[in-house]
């Protein structure tokens, strides 16, 4: 029975069709999605023109809001740029959720480590978020190893271990022992002390007026870099070697394992990094529900970016923004930022299921 | 522990094991058959909300399960379409719908309950079968909503239906080796449309006990992963029936346990033992306890 197809038919891959693919449709699903928003804000008996301004103004309306955006489009992305490497050696990584609790777990515990806030040349600050990143990484190479070792598949391991961060972190913040705050009355939340100063990722323009952090060039960097080393490298072709057919990958002498490892090592890093720069560049303390959703969002970017880091900026910008709008939409219009998710929710679905006119043409 | 603090106990673990059988059972389904629903969530969310929003409505929880059945039909219906029509990727699919119900219920809830969140629903009330109920010491373990009773029955039913017709016997092939299935002349799409839609109902049934039988109320996101526990009760069981009820009981017990120990005096902190199960479930994977042997054909679209 070795002559059946495991794959869909070869029919033509046209190269029109592929761009249009990756442009014409996300473009098509986002417009629907929102034109569906629009029909559910009327439906509710909200004015259209309240509804609207109020996301406009929440998303760019000023300095403030478009930094507090940006932010938000930061954590996405590097949680997304993560979600591609690992994708291009044949690996899906569901824990960034996970991976950013642990970045924001380590950044916490390094930033309020004695002696920490008095280090020169910013070393204050830059050692919480290697650290953090390295934490996230970790996080990301145990589904490595693991599936090097016992063959489990990592979309169930980093799911797995992206629910034991969550209530580590959890954890982490009740117990006096760990990271919560002395607690001097019965009305001390559970949540860790505020981080010093010193070890604050910088704001790009000094100023809390618009608060947008270093986080972002460093991710710009990053992007780049991304895919520099994923078009242009050994390493990355390893990864899209290993992505292919794994067996062939050995049998080239390429280290399939080490490849494995490290890719969700380096995802794993990403998100960490993500957890990192929310906790020293916005939030500034740990509480539990530090990592609000940013994991599986950044999740959803990355697949929907088809494998391209210009997609996955794309994706980032657009949910990013999209947060901030539903956050002011719900303040200034009450109109629940729910609707943001069912927007996102149709959006996802719809692109999804759409993949399905494209893979028909091309051998996936 | 007393021997009445243990039965309390035993009660408590069964009660919270419910919901987690109805929808892993589910799952199990549909895993057997080579799809993987990560939607479970949704669908449990949106079986709650259904719940809710029937018996608050007519003041019949009667009314609020066929409302449960109803509102996750379309949920499981579009996520069987993505997977299997569409051969869309079943994690982004099932996690795009996780997003999409959590943004639908909570808004229907605004719209429906407003200010009356805090009011109870007339719910299911425990009952206890006569004889079993009446025995001394063990009696109280029987005392639950019927619901659990109907759980039972329907696992009973499942797993002769598994494991004895054709028709199990060919969904549980279709998760490891479609093309033989499609070949000997059954539909394997249509069998997989099945499954999900059993899925859904079984999530649905799960999601209204948690709002009508045991929290009576609706809140915002109310399942808080249970969905992604039954799933991960799937994997602990090994992909087989038995194993995945004592999954449950065995997760239902560790949350139980949270109320429990503090009454005897035991201080472990709450995040360890609501993280047990994915702890166990990840040493699982691991081939740490005994080996995982996963439908071969799991998550993979079925292409002829």
């Amino acid at each position: 029975m070795t002559d059946i197809p495991q794959h869909p038919p070869v029919i033509r891959s046209a190269v029109y069709k592929d761009m249009f693919g990756r442009i014409a449709i996300p473009i098509i699903a986002v417009v629907a999605a929102f034109l569906v928003g629009l029909i559910a804000v009327m439906a509710m008996g909200v004015s259209l023109e309240r509804a609207i301004s109020a996301f406009i103004n929440g998303a760019f309306g000023s300095a403030y809001s478009i930094s507090a955006s940006l932010n938000r489009s930061v954590s996405l992305a590097l949680v997304g740029i993560g979600f591609v490497i690992a994708a291009r050696a044949g690996l899906t990584n569901v824990g960034g959720e996970g991976q950013i609790a642990m970045g924001g777990v380590f950044a916490t515990a390094l930033c309020l480590a004695p002696g920490m806030a008095e280090l020169p040349f910013g070393l204050s600050f830059i050692i919480p978020l290697v650290g953090g990143a390295i934490a996230g990484g970790v996080w990301g190479a145990i589904a490595g190893f693991l599936k090097v070792r016992a063959g489990a598949n990592e979309v169930i391991t980093t799911l797995l271990l992206s629910f034991i961060a969550i209530w580590l972190l959890y954890w982490s913040v009740q117990s006096e022992n760990l990271l919560r705050q002395p607690m001097t009355s019965s009305a001390t939340l559970p949540e860790s002390l505020s981080i010093p100063a010193s070890t604050q990722v910088p704001l790009l323009t000094g100023s809390y007026a618009s608060p947008v952090t270093w986080g972002l060039p460093l991710t710009i960097v990053i992007a780049i870099a991304a895919a520099i080393i994923l078009s242009r490298s050994v390493f990355g072709f390893n990864l899209k070697a290993i992505g292919f057919n794994p067996v062939a990958a050995a049998r080239a002498g390429i280290a399939v394992g080490a490849g494995v490892v490290t890719a969700l090592f380096v995802a794993g890093a990403l998100g960490g990094l993500a957890g990192a720069v929310m906790l020293q560049g916005e939030q500034y303390s740990l509480k539990a529900g530090f990592c609000s959703n940013y994991g599986f969002d950044g999740l959803v970017v990355g697949l929907l970016a088809r494998n391209s880091i210009t997609g996955v900026i794309a994706g980032a910008l657009l949910f990013g923004f999209m947060r901030s709008g539903g956050i002011s939409m719900e303040m200034m219009a009450s109109v629940p930022s729910a609707l943001v998710g069912i927007i996102q929710g149709m959006i996802v679905v719809s692109i999804a299921g759409a993949a399905y006119f494209l893979d028909r043409g091309s051998a996936r | 522990m007393t021997m009445e603090l243990f039965v309390v106990f035993l009660a408590s673990s069964i009660r919270l094991a419910v919901p987690l059988l109805f929808a892993a059972t589910g799952e199990y389904v549909s895993e057997r058959a080579g799809v993987v629903n990560m939607s479970v969530e949704g669908m449990m969310l949106t079986g709650a909300f259904g719940g809710a929003l029937g018996a608050a409505m007519t003041g019949s929880p009667f009314v609020g399960l066929l409302f449960a059945v109803v509102f996750v039909l379309p949920i499981a219906l579009l996520q069987s379409v993505l997977t299997n029509t569409l051969r869309a990727n079943q994690v982004v699919t099932g996690i795009g719908i996780n997003i999409l119900v959590l943004g639908l219920t909570t808004l229907g809830y605004r719209q429906f309950f407003g200010n009356r969140s805090r009011e109870m629903i007339t719910g299911f009330n425990a009952w206890s079968p006569p004889l079993l109920g009446d025995l001394p010491v063990i009696g109280p373990i029987f005392h639950q909503a019927g619901l659990a009773y109907l759980a039972v029955a329907i696992i009973i039913a499942l797993a002769w239906f598994i494991s004895r017709t054709g028709v199990g016997v060919a969904l549980r092939a279709a998760g490891e080796d479609p093309h033989a299935v499609a070949i000997s002349g059954v539909p394997v799409i249509a069998l997989r449309h099945g499954a999900v839609l059993f899925t859904g109902l079984m999530a649905a049934l799960g999601g209204a006990f948690l709002s009508i039988a045991e929290i009576h109320t609706f809140t915002e996101g109310m399942t808080r992963g249970a969905g992604y526990l039954a799933i991960v009760a799937v994997i602990f069981g090994n992909w087989r029936i038995w194993r995945i009820v004592l999954a449950c009981l065995l997760f239902g017990a560790a949350t139980a346990l949270q109320f429990q120990l503090p009454a005897i005096g035991v201080q472990l902190p709450n995040a360890l033992l609501i993280m047990m199960p994915y702890l166990l479930a990840l040493l699982a994977v691991a081939g740490l306890v005994g080996r995982q042997i996963a439908p071969r054909a799991l998550a993979q679209p079925f292409w002829k």
